[in-house]
C-alpha cells in the first residue's frame, strides 16, 4: 500500500524538477541561475532520501549528505566569486 | 583544555550520527578524534574569551524555549509564502528595510540574522560595518516601523536571552 | 503493537506528503515570482521546511536505524546551511549589480552603497 505513495511522491518532485531547469536555461541574470541549481539540488536530496527508504539501503543517504555539503560549498564559492571577483 | 573536553564530546555527536549508529564505542572514537580536527582549526573556535559548564547549563532552558518560538515561527513562514505563491495574481510590495538591531556578539548577530531568514516574510541581505543595523529583505514592506517593531519585540528578544 | 504501528504509518505518510507538497509549491515560486529575492524567499523557507518534512517522516517510520540517524543528519544540515546560502547569494547579487523588481516600494541598502 505504501509504495503507491512513495511512487506518487517521486513523481512529484520529478515533475518539481522541470521549473528549476526552465530558471536555469531562462533565468535573466547569473544568481537566478544559482539559486535555480541550489533548489534542484534539495529536490534531488529528497528525492534520493525517499528512494533511500524504498530500498531500504543507507548508502542512497550517504549520497544525499554529500551533495547537500557539496551544493553549500559550491552556493558560497559562486556567491564570493560574483561578490569579490575573486574566490579567496 | 575545558574547551578542548567540551567541543569533543560535540564533534563524538556528530561523529556518531554521520555513522548512523548511535552507541558508546562510536561516540569515544569520535570522541577521541576530535582533538586533532580542533587543533588545526584553533582561530574559528574562539579561544580567547573563557566559557564555564555551569553557564551553558544555565542557557539550556532558555535555548529550549528559543527554539520552541522559531518552530512555530518557520511553520507560520511556510503558510505565509505558500499563501502568497498560490494567489492567481501577485499583489506583493517587496522592499530592503534597514533594522537596528541592539545584539553585540558575533553569535548572537549570526543566530539573529539565521532566524530572520526563517520567518514569515524576511530575508538578510547584509549587516553593516558597525554591526548595529542588518539590511533586510521584506515581502511585504509597505509598513517599515511596524515590520522593525515586531523583529525587536518578538525575536530579538528570544535570542538575547539565549545566546548572551 | 498493531495501534503504534497504523500512527506511526498515518504520521510518516502526513508527514511526507506534506513534505513534497512544499518542495512542490516552492519551485513553482521559483517560476511566479518576479525577482532574485522574492525567489530566495520560496526556496529557502519552502524548499527546505519540505525538505526537512520528508526527513522526519523517515524517521518517524524507522527510529533509530542507520537510515534514520542519516536521515535527520541531513535534514538538520539543510535546515542549518539554507539561510546562509540565501544570504550569501542575496549579497552578491545586490552588490553585482542586479535591482529590485519594479513593484519595490523601498530600498535602503542601496541608498547606503551606492557606487
Amino acid at each position: 500500500m505504501n509504495s503507491l505513495i512513495f511512487d506518487i511522491s517521486i513523481t512529484f518532485m520529478v515533475i518539481a524538477i522541470i521549473p528549476c531547469i526552465y530558471r536555469v536555461i531562462k533565468g535573466p541574470t547569473i544568481p537566478d541561475r544559482v539559486i535555480a541549481v541550489d533548489a534542484m539540488t534539495t529536490v534531488i536530496v529528497v528525492i534520493l532520501g525517499i528512494y533511500s527508504y524504498m530500498q531500504e539501503s543507507a548508502f542512497f543517504m550517504d549520497v544525499a549528505l554529500v551533495l547537500a555539503i557539496i551544493s553549500f560549498v559550491g552556493t558560497v564559492t559562486i556567491s564570493k566569486y560574483l561578490d569579490e571577483g575573486a574566490v579567496f | 583544555m575545558k574547551r578542548y573536553i567540551l567541543y569533543s564530546m560535540f564533534l563524538g555527536l556528530i561523529w556518531c550520527f554521520v555513522h548512523g549508529t548511535v552507541n558508546f564505542n562510536n561516540f569515544l572514537i569520535g570522541a577521541l578524534l576530535g582533538p586533532i580536527v580542533i587543533r588545526p582549526f584553533r582561530s574559528l573556535y574562539g579561544f580567547e574569551n573563557k566559557i564555564s559548564y555551569m553557564n551553558i547549563v544555565r542557557k539550556i532552558p532558555k535555548l529550549i524555549r528559543f527554539f520552541y518560538v522559531l518552530f512555530i515561527e518557520i511553520i507560520k513562514a511556510n503558510v505565509m509564502v505558500a499563501k502568497i505563491i498560490l494567489q492567481p495574481k501577485m499583489n506583493i510590495k517587496p522592499g530592503i528595510i534597514a533594522v537596528p538591531i541592539r545584539t553585540k556578539t558575533d553569535v548572537g548577530i549570526t543566530a539573529i540574522a539565521n532566524t530572520i531568514t526563517l520567518t514569515p516574510g524576511t530575508l538578510t541581505i547584509d549587516v553593516s560595518d558597525n554591526k548595529e543595523v542588518l539590511y533586510v529583505h521584506a515581502i511585504d514592506a509597505s509598513d517599515p516601523q511596524g515590520l522593525c517593531d515586531s523583529i525587536r519585540d518578538d525575536l530579538e528578544e528570544y535570542v538575547l536571552e539565549a545566546f548572551e | 503493537m498493531i495501534e503504534i504501528g497504523l500512527i506511526q504509518d498515518i504520521i510518516s505518510t502526513f508527514l511526507l506528503l506534506v513534505g513534497a507538497f512544499f518542495v512542490f509549491l516552492g519551485m513553482v515560486g521559483l517560476i511566479r515570482l518576479p525577482d532574485v529575492y522574492n525567489r530566495l524567499h520560496a526556496t529557502t523557507k519552502i524548499g527546505t521546511l519540505g525538505a526537512f518534512g520528508v526527513m522526519l517522516s523517515i524517521v518517524a517510520k524507522l527510529g533509530l536505524e542507520p537510515i534514520g540517524v542519516k536521515a535527520i543528519t541531513v535534514g538538520l544540515f539543510i535546515l542549518l546551511t539554507a539561510p546562509v546560502a540565501a544570504h550569501m547569494i542575496g549579497r552578491a547579487a545586490h552588490r553585482h549589480g542586479v535591482g529590485l523588481c519594479k513593484e519595490s516600494v523601498i530600498d535602503e541598502y542601496g541608498k547606503e552603497h551606492n557606487k
